[in-house]
């Protein structure tokens, strides 16, 4: 039994004979719990964390300002107007499911593939989604009129015998969007039980051995503890895969379901689910590249991570595009004149500064990853990834506000300009979004180190399982040829 | 009815009932007892202490839980119906026959008062011109009752004063026998008013009388004073004409005839034995009438004039060699066109801003034709005048003249700017000016009297044909004020001066309180059979008028204003936030072009344009409007007031400046952009004609608005219904099944007939209690009318494949709101089933169950949901919405100057809206449900066998009527029960022409259209409008 020394440089070569080693330099349990939660123990963070929080503070602060503004003066301070009844809000709100998909697509699609180089981005792609789900949830709720009422939304028992009214698709994206965010919740925190207890046994303070102590629910590490944590584990990932695709296509349903051309359109469902897929891997991308750079994570979320998350970028953002393409190869031929008025006037009408930054982002720039070059280089990925979630915001942009500007009637079209209010808000959303993820990092671990453990060679000393470093017939040729495809 | 005024007069005393009145000791002792009877019980003891503690708590857990204890409940006084007056019942409004004069025509109204408010204004049926219908005007006209900007007192010298001084200052100092003294008057038809002026001038021989009205039809009065001798005013039957002939005449749009032109034109509209009336149309700007014109030709003013003069304008004669205007290759095409229908006319009308001759010339040209005595009449007007506005102002600059009494109106922001009419009056040692807001006016007399609103004092006038109206007050004046009658009075010397006895004495100088005559006058309104129409021969004399139109650079017109009139309704939010008919343009005055014009001066809408008449210039927006004569630029007056007004501040701009005594309808002007931009609040978006959109717009046009020609009609009356094909198609949910339906409501609107003339729109303003938003609001696109008219422009192709803006070929006028969808798709997506549908069919908004989230709106095909995006009553509309749009004034009720005012005017059968909450059309659900009640009431009481034979509780067609229909004077708009086979709505819905909107949505609109039916002359296309 041969250890394949470790490639010190990448493991983005192929070799079917040969898996890639998924986690760099690292040779023993401990030096990588050291090294995954040196960011935690330190006394003291980075002092660029401590500028991205007061930043993402004031972000945040801003958005309160927002909304109390909006609840004591009244949705007008928004540019929503007769026909564009929805704007920023619910672009926002979409555009943030969709970026909270991606973690739960990683961590129960791809656990229950078997995909074990999901393990380096699953925990914080996790708190991503998290985080997202708590900004997208905040516009639906402060969007309505008459904020004070947002519970009747929920079906709650009351005197006055009322229940929603359970067609409209609104109110199943309070199920699906509530569900989604239930379950994402729970097998985000059942991951980490482990790794909060190994933080409980490593820290030095009593208030964190008491705060880790409470939330790791006594853990001890013993087989029956790993069992059921497995087993947990592992029906929360099935109980989680049909919401992956249940929440967006719910979420399209608020479109899809009104008869407005330009929204009523069957292909919604799955070209909503892959734009999120994609919007949130991208965001997954934006998110992991500076941190490994800050938080000296190279050696677990390797190249070979971002490549692959390079090439599921492709992928969806291709069927993206094809399903730009489907929308107005079916708008033609429908033949109906409304429908097709709406798709040309995406393209061609007054908002077609938004149309073209959709597909230049969204279509044009994926492409780059044909190229192993781009997918390899930092800065190019970063740059796409930015693209990525700017072009997925104005998809939202495009769908929601192009189609209600102008619909049927010509004389009730109107156009819509958003506020300061609006605009503010949205980035103070980010604001939001920001303290969350920084107070992750610095107070939970960033990454599953267990599971990290657990796809190390070290992790399957007997060679019986399928880690890649055991492989027959390795040699150091094959080894060789991977270091040469850089 | 009591004063809403404070009690001044200190001998009145205020009692809780008669009882304190009459026994005021006994009554006192009972009343200054601290405890009541039974309080003793709550200071026993024993078990008493437990129900006290009881009470206690529980009122501290009233007081303490949730938001009941923090909230600060506005402080309200209720005073006992004690004693109800005979016939009332509350909360049954109750209406009154009265008039209002406008423009020297009494419009004759109903007027609906709740518990002693006027809320709402409606057509007096027994009226001969408004048979239950109304206009625009007169239907805003009730906010102006409770402006918290009108006057509220007596002024000397901007001091606040009194009447008595008022009147004791002019016993003293009006120098005798009307010496040196002008009065200035508005026109009036009231013969109250006129008795006064005989019995002043009797008393005040010497004094100046002058009737000025900027925006009186002095042309006409001038040529028919020539053609007849006296003043006249002709009176048109426009339902008799078979071929009319327009001269600029907006005789369908606003203005004090529009209601019965309205009427007779729309009757002359329907299809008889395949027939109806032909309307071809001169005019420089786009008007109402021209919108609906079967042919029509923008001309200049001075192109105009030169049709008008040609001998052979009856005879189809060449135009090219008219002297003074040269007619363009496809004007001339018009004119060979129309010339054996210009033979063929019935009926010949003439606008306002032709000069005399023309007039003249159409007096002559009707009785050539035989008209008179069958389409056109003449009725005697009387006028006081013997002197002119002119001669007032040269003889106060010159000293001659030192008392100026002023009796409405407001001189001196509407007197032509030569005259130097407000500085000279300023001068002039005694002045005053009766007036309803201390405006322009006042502001430079003496003294101000503050004049009482035409529903709180008693009033008559005449109708178009001359019948005597009588109109009664509805409430007391609020703020005092007298009436100009009143005022009259007082400055004759009158020995009795209130109104209603002046009124009554008028009508028989014998006739008591009791007289039957008086009495039947007063409750009908209208005194029968005293129409007063003549048909008098043209004098042949050579009638010739120095009139030059035109001349070098552009022509600048200017026309009445649809929302201001000529700046009397300025500060009437109502008609400011009212889209003007043709632009669809709120809040402020445009200087309208063709597209063409706008292109030559390089400015699009909302590009700031500078237009120069002699020494006088303005800056004002342009606004490209189709159909517009080139090189001609319409200027609407009555806006730019200086009257600080809640509602006027800031509306517009005022092109009185730019109108002198000799042009004082159209001037030739010099136009120049001048770079810088005020965005126009339209409600109705503009694209460029071969832009995505306007190529979308034109595209869908013919489905949603379908016209067709009447030899079309004569082919195939369906045609309408075979312009668009319908799919069949199934519903996702299980359709609504309407499950023991007693009713089923539905509407027809006839596109044939409407003319948008926004009558419809202010009424549902009045009724449903609509909010204004302000002009920046509307920018945003977030008016609330409920009802909106759609205005459409089809271009003809500019033959590469677009549409040229220049050639308009027909104006689409529809009236659009909610469709009462049987399949309504707004109700499917709300999450609170806040929008639901009744049995009866209605789309039911419960706006307390409403959270906002706005769903209907994006899923609603006509998009004729509404939004409060704010609390808009609790928001001035003036008010910046700039960094801090938190209203001061926002958690407190009585708002600055006059919340509960304004309140005062309110349906109490409507919902006042709060923010955050969706509306829309009702179908006046409260008028339903009035009819509803009283036939269910009715049919209790009827025996077994009436029950049996009348199962279903049948409401009889035409007892509810919705506002909109009400409103409407062409009767366009008709609304009752469908189940009903014989109801006149089943009966329009089966006709051929009527379609639905959108019915491919398979959405089952319960509102159809009617196609609209043009008659051009070759039958193939709808208006031609041939602009050069």
């Amino acid at each position: 039994m041969t250890t394949l020394p470790l490639n010190t440089k990448t493991n983005t070569g192929e070799d079917p004979r040969q898996r890639a080693q998924l986690v760099m330099k690292h040779t023993s349990f401990g030096a990588v719990t050291d090294d995954i939660l040196k960011v935690n123990e330190s006394s003291r963070p980075p002092k660029s964390w401590y500028f991205a929080l007061a930043v993402s503070f004031a972000m945040m602060s801003m958005l309160g300002i927002m909304i109390g503004y909006l609840i004591f003066t009244g949705v007008g301070v928004w540019g929503n107007n007769n026909p564009v009844a929805w704007g920023y809000p619910i672009v926002n709100f979409v555009f943030w499911v969709g970026i909270g998909h991606a973690g739960t697509l990683i961590s129960a699609i791809l656990f229950l593939f078997r995909q074990k180089w999901r393990t380096a981005i699953n925990r914080f792609a996790e708190a991503m989604t998290i985080f997202a789900v708590i900004c997208a949830g905040t516009f639906p709720g402060i969007h309505i009129g008459r904020i004070w009422l947002a519970y009747w939304l929920f079906p709650i028992p009351n005197q006055m015998d009322m229940w929603p009214q359970f067609r409209s698709p609104l109110l199943w994206d309070v199920f699906a969007v509530g569900t989604y965010f239930t379950v994402s919740l729970l097998f985000w925190y059942l991951g980490m039980i482990p790794d909060i207890a190994t933080m409980r046994d490593r820290t030095t303070t009593k208030v964190k051995a008491v705060v880790y102590g409470l939330l790791s629910l006594g853990w001890r590490g013993s087989m029956r503890h790993w069992h059921r944590y497995e087993r947990a584990y592992l029906l929360l990932a099935a109980l989680a895969t049909p919401l992956v695709l249940s929440v967006h296509s719910v979420v399209s349903f608020d479109f899809a379901v009104a008869q407005l051309p330009g929204w009523h359109t069957t292909i919604f469902p799955p070209y909503f689910v892959a734009g999120a897929i994609f919007s949130g891997f991208a965001m997954v991308m934006t998110l992991a590249i500076p941190a490994r750079q800050l938080w000296g994570l190279k050696n677990f979320i390797t190249m070979r991570h971002l490549e692959n998350m390079c090439k599921v970028i492709l992928l969806t953002g291709s069927m993206v595009g094809y399903a730009y393409s489907m929308e107005f190869f079916i708008a033609w031929y429908s033949g109906e004149i409304y429908e097709s008025f709406t798709f040309i006037n995406r393209a061609f009408g007054p908002y077609s500064w938004a149309y073209w930054i959709m597909v230049s982002c969204n279509v044009i720039t994926p492409q780059i990853f044909w190229f192993k070059k781009a997918r390899n280089s930092i800065a190019i990925m970063f740059t796409a990834s930015l693209l990525v979630n700017v072009g997925m915001w104005f998809e939202r942009f495009v769908i929601v506000v192009t189609s209600l500007a102008n619909d049927f009637l010509p004389s009730s079209w109107g156009m819509y300009e958003p506020t300061w209010v609006d605009v503010l808000t949205f980035f103070g959303s980010f604001g939001l979004f920001m303290t969350f993820f920084l107070l992750f990092i610095r107070f939970l671990p960033v990454l599953a180190i267990s599971e990290i453990k657990a796809i190390m060679p070290q992790a399957d000393p007997h060679g019986h399982g399928h880690s890649c470093y055991e492989m027959e017939g390795e040699t150091d040729a094959s080894a060789k040829e991977a270091e040469e495809d850089e | 009815m009591s004063s809403v005024n404070e009690p001044k007069n200190t001998e009145r005393m205020w009692w809780r009932s008669l009882d304190e009145a009459i026994v005021p000791n006994e009554f006192k002792s009972t009343n200054t007892d601290e405890f009541p009877d039974g309080s003793s019980e709550l200071l026993a003891t024993g078990n008493d202490r437990r129900h006290f503690l009881k009470i206690m708590g529980a009122s501290m857990a009233l007081a303490g839980l949730g938001v009941t204890g923090c909230r600060r409940w506005p402080k309200e006084h209720i005073v006992p119906y004690a004693h109800r007056p005979e016939g009332t019942m509350p909360g049954i409004p109750q209406h009154y026959a009265s008039c209002f004069d406008f423009g020297g025509i009494s419009q004759g109204v109903l007027v609906t008062s709740n518990d002693g408010r006027p809320t709402k204004i409606e057509g007096n049926p027994t009226h001969p011109d408004s048979k239950g219908a109304t206009d625009a005007f007169t239907q805003s006209s009730i906010l102006d009752l409770y402006d918290p900007d009108r006057s509220r007192g007596v002024e000397y010298d901007g001091k606040k004063s009194s009447l008595p001084a008022f009147k004791e200052w002019i016993s003293t100092y009006l120098p005798n026998q009307g010496k040196g003294v002008a009065v200035v008057v508005e026109p009036s038809s009231s013969p109250t008013f006129h008795r006064m002026r005989r019995a002043f001038m009797k008393k005040n021989p010497q004094a100046m009388w002058v009737e000025y009205a900027p925006l009186a039809n002095t042309n006409e009065r001038e040529a028919l004073g020539h053609a007849f001798g006296g003043n006249w005013m002709p009176v048109h039957d426009f339902s008799k004409a078979k071929t009319i002939l327009s001269i600029d005449a907006d005789f369908l749009g606003a203005g004090p005839a529009q209601v019965p032109n309205t009427r007779g034109w729309s009757e002359g509209r329907k299809v008889n034995h395949g027939h109806m009336s032909r309307l071809l149309m001169i005019e420089t700007a786009l008007s109402v009438t021209g919108s609906k014109a079967d042919e029509r030709l923008a001309l200049s003013p001075a192109q105009i004039l030169a049709f008008s003069l040609h001998d052979g304008a009856n005879d189809g004669a060449n135009y090219d060699s008219v002297e003074g205007a040269s007619f363009t290759a496809a004007q001339q095409a018009w004119l060979k066109k129309t010339a054996k229908d210009m033979g063929n006319v019935d009926l010949v009308v003439a606008g306002a801003n032709q000069p005399p001759v023309v007039h003249y010339r159409v007096a002559k040209w009707n009785e050539m034709i035989g008209a008179v005595g069958k389409t056109v009449w003449y009725r005697p007007v009387e006028n006081g005048s013997n002197a002119t506005l002119a001669d007032v102002a040269s003889r106060m600059k010159d000293g001659t003249i030192e008392s100026v009494i002023v009796i409405g109106g407001n001189p001196a922001f509407t007197a032509p700017s030569d005259l130097g009419f407000a500085t000279a009056l300023k001068e002039v040692p005694l002045s005053v000016h009766l007036s309803y807001y201390t405006d322009e006016t006042s502001s430079v007399c003496k003294w101000h009297v503050n004049q009482s609103h035409w529903l709180e004092t008693w009033s008559d006038g005449q109708s178009l044909d001359g019948t005597t109206c009588i109109g009664q007050p509805l409430i007391e004046p609020l703020f005092g004020g007298l009436s100009s009658s009143e005022f009259l009075a007082i400055l004759a010397g009158a020995e009795v001066t209130d109104s209603h006895t002046l009124v009554r004495r008028t009508f028989n100088p014998n006739a008591d309180l009791w007289n039957p005559a008086w009495r039947t006058a007063v409750h009908d309104g209208v005194v029968a059979n005293t129409a007063s129409l003549e048909t008098p021969p043209v004098n042949r004399k050579s009638f010739t008028d120095n009139s030059v139109v035109g001349g070098v650079g552009m022509t600048a017109l200017f026309t009445s204003s649809a929302s201001v009139w000529d700046g009397r309704f300025a500060n009437n939010g109502w008609m400011q936030e009212l889209p003007d008919a043709l632009t669809k343009l709120t809040w402020d005055n445009a200087a309208l072009l063709s597209p063409a014009t706008a292109k030559e001066l390089g400015v699009k809408q909302g590009d700031m344009l500078k237009v120069t008449v002699g020494k006088e210039s303005i800056e004002i927006a342009a606004l490209p409007v189709p159909g517009t004569a080139d090189g001609c630029v319409i200027l609407p007056l009555g806006y730019g007031r200086t009257f600080k007004g809640r509602v006027c501040t800031g509306a517009g701009v005022d092109i009185y400046p730019l109108r002198t005594s000799n042009n004082t309808w159209a001037a030739s002007a010099k136009v120049v952009a001048t770079g810088g931009t005020n965005p126009l609040a339209t409600t109705q978006l503009h694209f460029g004609v071969n832009t995505t959109p306007g190529k979308g717009t034109q595209e869908r046009l013919p489905l949603l608005f379908r016209e067709g020609t009447l030899d079309q009609y004569n082919d195939d009356p369906a045609f309408a219904r075979h312009i668009g094909h319908t799919l069949h198609s199934l519903s996702i949910f299980e359709e609504q099944q309407f499950e023991g339906a007693q009713y089923k409501w539905g509407m027809s609107i006839d596109l044939s007939t409407c003319t948008g003339c926004n009558a419809c729109v202010a009424a549902c303003h009045a009724e449903n209690n609509i909010p204004i938003v302000g002009k920046d609001q509307v920018l945003m696109g977030r008016e609330m009318h409920w009802l909106r008219i759609d205005r459409y422009f089809a271009f003809g192709s500019d033959g590469h494949g677009g549409y040229d803006g220049n050639n308009l070929e027909s104006v689409m006028i529809q009236p659009l709101t909610c469709h009462h969808c049987e399949n309504a798709p707004c109700e499917e997506v709300c999450p609170v089933a806040a929008t639901v549908h009744d049995t009866d069919g209605l789309n039911v908004m419960v706006y307390n169950r409403c959270v906002g989230t706005r769903y209907c709106s994006n899923n609603c095909p006509f998009k004729v949901r509404r939004f409060n995006y704010f609390d808009y009553f609790r928001r001035d509309p003036l008010r910046s919405t700039g960094l801090l749009q938190v209203q001061p004034d926002y958690y407190v009720k009585a708002q600055s100057g006059g919340k509960t005012l304004r309140a005062m005017q309110f349906n109490p059968d409507v919902t006042v809206r709060m923010r955050g909450v969706m509306e829309k059309c009702t179908y006046c659900t409260q008028r339903i449900q009035r009819a509803k009640i009283a036939t269910k009431n009715a049919w209790v009481k009827k025996t077994e066998a009436q029950k049996a034979a009348d199962p279903r509780v049948a409401i009889a067609d035409g007892s509810i009527v919705t506002a909109c229909e009400q409103a409407c004077p062409a009767g366009a708009i008709v609304f009752g029960d469908l189940m009903d086979e014989k109801s006149r709505v089943s009966i329009l819905h089966n006709e051929k022409r009527s379609y639905e909107m959108l019915e491919e949505l398979n959405i089952k609109a319960r509102t159809r259209y009617l196609a609209r039916l043009t008659n051009p002359i070759d039958g193939s296309s709808a208006v031609e409008g041939a602009t050069h």
